[in-house]
Formats: C-alpha cells, sequence, structure tokens
C-alpha cells in the first residue's frame, strides 16, 4: 500500500516536473531574441515538453520490461550479462529522439 | 501437512511474465540435447552414466545420493530429486496469474500420487515400495507423501487426507462405502479422476488467452485419459455397467456421445474409422498394426503419450509472454527425467541401446 502511494507520488513528481522545467526554459529562452505571439510560444514550449515527457516515459517502460526480462536471463545465463546491457540501453534511443523533436519545435 | 506447501514466496506482480519466462528459458537452454543423450545410451556401464551426468545439472543431486551406493536405484531418486527442486524452482519464481494455472495442471501429479498411495494401500505395499513410485511435484510435498504412505489402510489415507482438508478427500470419503462394501479400487480411481478433471476445470475460470491456452491442453489431456479407456474397453468385459459411467467431462474432441459410440466398438478398425478426423486419429493409426501384433493397449497409452509431451512442447513454442512456455519446459523436463530413467535402467541391465531408443520419447 505505502509502496504503491510512493510509487504513485514519484511518478507524479517526475511526469509533472518533465513537463514544467521544459516549458519554462523554453518560454525564458525565447524571450530575448524575437517577439512572438506569447500563445505561440507557449503553445511550442508545451509541444516540446509533450515530446520530450512521452518518449522519456517510453523508455522507461520499455526499458522496465526488459530490465525484467534481462534480470531473469542473468540470473540464469550470467554469461549474457554483456547483450542484456546492450538491449537495456537500446530504449535510450527513444528518448533522444523525443529531444532532438522538442529541440526542433523550439528552433 | 507439511508446511512447505504454503510457504510465502516472493514472485513478480499478477501479470508480469518477462522476468519469468525469461528464467525458463534459461533453464530451457540446459535440458539436454540428442547427441548427449545418445552418449549415454553407448555407456557400457553405470559409472559411464554418472561421469555423464555429473557434469549436468543433475550433478548436485547425483553427489547427495550416490554417497549411499553407486546403483542405479540411487541414480534413479537423483533424478527424481532434480526433477522435485525444480518444479518447485519454477513454482516459486512464476506470477500470481500462472501459479493458479500451474497448480491446476500440476493437480494431475497429487492424483497420480494419491492414487498410487491408495493402490498401495489396497495391495498392502510397504511405505517404501509405495515411496518409490511417487514424484512430489505437486501440492503434496515429499514429507506429506511419505506420512500419507505410513498410513495402516486406505480407510486412514483418506482420513488423512480429510484431516489435511486437500480437495482430493471429498471424492475418496464419497466412495469409500462402495469401495468397502464392493472392495474394488476402481470406484475410488474413477471417483478420483471425475474429481480432477471437475477440480482442474473450475481452478481455470477466465478467458484471457492462458487460460484458454491451459484450458486446452488440460482439454487434451482428458482426451488422452478418456480414449485410452475407450480402448481399454474394447477387450474388457464390464457386464451390465454402462459404459459412459467411465467417461471424464472436460475434454475437447471425445465428447460423451463419441465416447459412448467408441465404448461400444469391438475392434480397433472401427475405433481408428471413428477417430480418423479428429486429431487423435494419426497417432492411432500409426501403432494400430504394433497393437495387433502384440494385443497390449500400452501401445496405445505411449502413442497418446507422445501425442499429448508433443502438444505440450507446441504449446512452449508460443507466446514468448504467456503462460505456455512454462508449460513447455515442466513437460520437457518431466519428459528428459523419464529418458533419462529408461537410459540408467536400460544401461544398468545392459539393455541393447536401439531398444533403449524405441524406449525413449524423443519430440
Amino acid at each position: 500500500m505505502i509502496k504503491n502511494k510512493l510509487a504513485r507520488m514519484v511518478f507524479g513528481s517526475t511526469f509533472l516536473t518533465s513537463m514544467i522545467v521544459p516549458a519554462i526554459a523554453l518560454a525564458q529562452a525565447a524571450e530575448p531574441t524575437v517577439q512572438v505571439d506569447p500563445k505561440v510560444g507557449i503553445a511550442k514550449a508545451a509541444s516540446a515538453a509533450v515530446a520530450m515527457s512521452v518518449s522519456a516515459m517510453s523508455a522507461g517502460y520499455a526499458q522496465a520490461k526488459i530490465g525484467a526480462a534481462g534480470a531473469g536471463t542473468l540470473a540464469e545465463r550470467p554469461e549474457a550479462g554483456t547483450n542484456i546491457i546492450v538491449l537495456q540501453a537500446l530504449p535510450e534511443i527513444i528518448v533522444l529522439l523525443g529531444f532532438v523533436i522538442a529541440f526542433m519545435i523550439n528552433a | 501437512m507439511s508446511d512447505t506447501t504454503t510457504k510465502r514466496r516472493v514472485a513478480p506482480s499478477k501479470r508480469d511474465y518477462g522476468y519469468s519466462n525469461a528464467r525458463v528459458r534459461g533453464m530451457r537452454s540446459r535440458l539436454l540435447k540428442q547427441p548427449f543423450m545418445d552418449g549415454l545410451m553407448q555407456a557400457k556401464e553405470l559409472s559411464g552414466v554418472i561421469q555423464g551426468l555429473m557434469e549436468t545439472e543433475y550433478g548436485l543431486d547425483l553427489e547427495e545420493r550416490l554417497l549411499h551406493g553407486r546403483t542405479a536405484g540411487q541414480i534413479d531418486l537423483a533424478l527424481k530429486d532434480n526433477m522435485v527442486r525444480t518444479f518447485r524452482k519454477v513454482l516459486v519464481l512464476v506470477n500470481d496469474e500462472s501459479i493458479e494455472m500451474l497448480n491446476a495442471l500440476l493437480g494431475r501429479w497429487d492424483l497420480f500420487n494419491i492414487k498410487t498411495i491408495v493402490r498401495g494401500r489396497h495391495m498392502s505395499l510397504s511405505p517404501e515400495e509405495i515411496v518409490e513410485s511417487m514424484i512430489a511435484v505437486g501440492q503434496l510435498t515429499q514429507i506429506d507423501l511419505d506420512e500419507l504412505a505410513r498410513q495402516q489402510s486406505v480407510k486412514s489415507v483418506v482420513d488423512t487426507l480429510s484431516t489435511w482438508k486437500l480437495p482430493f478427500a471429498i471424492p475418496l470419503r464419497a466412495a469409500m462405502p462402495e469401495y468397502i462394501e464392493s472392495g474394488n479400487l476402481a470406484v475410488l480411481e474413477l471417483a478420483l479422476d471425475k474429481y480432477y478433471t471437475e477440480w482442474a476445470t473450475k481452478r481455470l475460470k477466465g478467458r484471457g488467452i492462458n487460460q484458454r491456452l491451459v484450458k486446452r491442453f488440460l482439454g487434451t489431456q482428458i482426451d488422452t485419459i478418456n480414449l485410452l479407456t475407450c480402448l481399454r474397453l474394447l477387450n474388457a468385459d464390464i457386464g451390465d455397467q454402462d459404459p459412459l459411467r467411465f467417461f471424464l467431462p472436460g475434454g475437447i474432441q471425445v465428447s460423451e456421445r463419441l465416447f459412448g459410440d467408441l465404448a461400444r466398438m469391438s475392434d480397433v478398425d472401427e475405433v481408428y474409422d471413428r477417430l480418423k478426423r479428429t486429431p487423435y486419429g494419426r497417432p492411432v493409426e500409426e501403432v494400430a498394426i504394433k497393437y495387433i501384433e502384440s494385443g497390449s493397449v500400452s501401445v496405445f497409452e505411449r502413442a497418446l503419450e507422445d501425442y499429448l509431451m508433443r502438444r505440450a512442447f507446441i504449446v512452449g513454442r508460443g507466446d514468448p509472454l504467456g503462460v505456455g512456455i512454462i508449460i513447455g519446459y515442466l513437460w520437457m523436463k518431466a519428459n528428459e527425467v523419464t529418458n533419462l530413467r529408461i537410459i540408467v535402467k536400460g544401461v544398468s541391465v545392459g539393455m541393447p541401446v536401439q531398444r533403449m531408443r524405441e524406449e525413449l520419447i524423443v519430440v
């Protein structure tokens, strides 16, 4: 029960941070250079935040699944360790793509 | 009842198959391959078999058992120990959903063990002789089985099962008056079989893909038992008894009507004609000539057992994140242990390699 509450709190705070922080940062970065409609700026920042956070959470979901299966494989076949690490790192590409898209939205 | 069966386990969440299936697949990769089995069969003496097995997963169990002597009996016990250990290990690491289904399927081992004890007590065999034939891979542990085998009579076995509140006590208690009156063991065995099929079917409630898969597999098991009963009835004189009395509900292909038709047939050709449109036509056809030559129903028993094993292997090749992988592995392991026991017995009595190869179940 406590474990579940804690997990929800951690997930919730991570989600909010991942949405808010890039939005503020991008909004601040956009301010001094060109005068644009503030609504467009907010929309861009929100889109970038969504792209970044959704991709980060998807990568987390994929890594959780791969991690569980990898732990199982390592328990029985420790010699497969290198392959498991490669597979575990593979979903990081999703986050990188999300980051690039977020960057492109704002650029 | 020993408390080892009720021990708390730390398992993955309800439907997470990732961890357990990865472990099971890792374990499956260590199953012995056919060339290794061929090598064991070539051994001239038991020491060759022991040497071969010491380098495998069985080494640990062999080391313990061989302290009591390097005999075929001790190797046999070591193989059984390994099988029990493996099954228990799998049951500890699987998730909650699959443990329900596996318990329903592994109930057949409890059924087998209880039947063995009841038969042993009926024939007044010694506890040692009874225990020798059992494998504690179901809910009943070796301690429970030893305790049951030590009981003085069939009635006291039933009473002990009732005290432990085990489900199998219910049909036995109900059939006891008829057994006491007639002294016919088949009454108890039939009651146990019927109860098991109903009990297992009830435990497999739900419409998930895994539940459907396990139900289908259980149905195949029930079909093979029903078919075997029909084939036994070909030569049996059951007097004025209704053959449908022996029918077990819950099968997929063998309905009550088909069972009734098959049970009334007089020779194997008729049975084959009726079965040829079902998946069981082929296995029956393959051994029909052998049956005519030998006249023994055991050839059909063996053919249907092979068919069931093949089904288990097919189940094990399905969804990588489903319960099929675990079922397939458990059946493969049981098959491997059976094959090794045949090899150990064969080598110890000097059986020709070709004969041993015929006895093995190779899928």
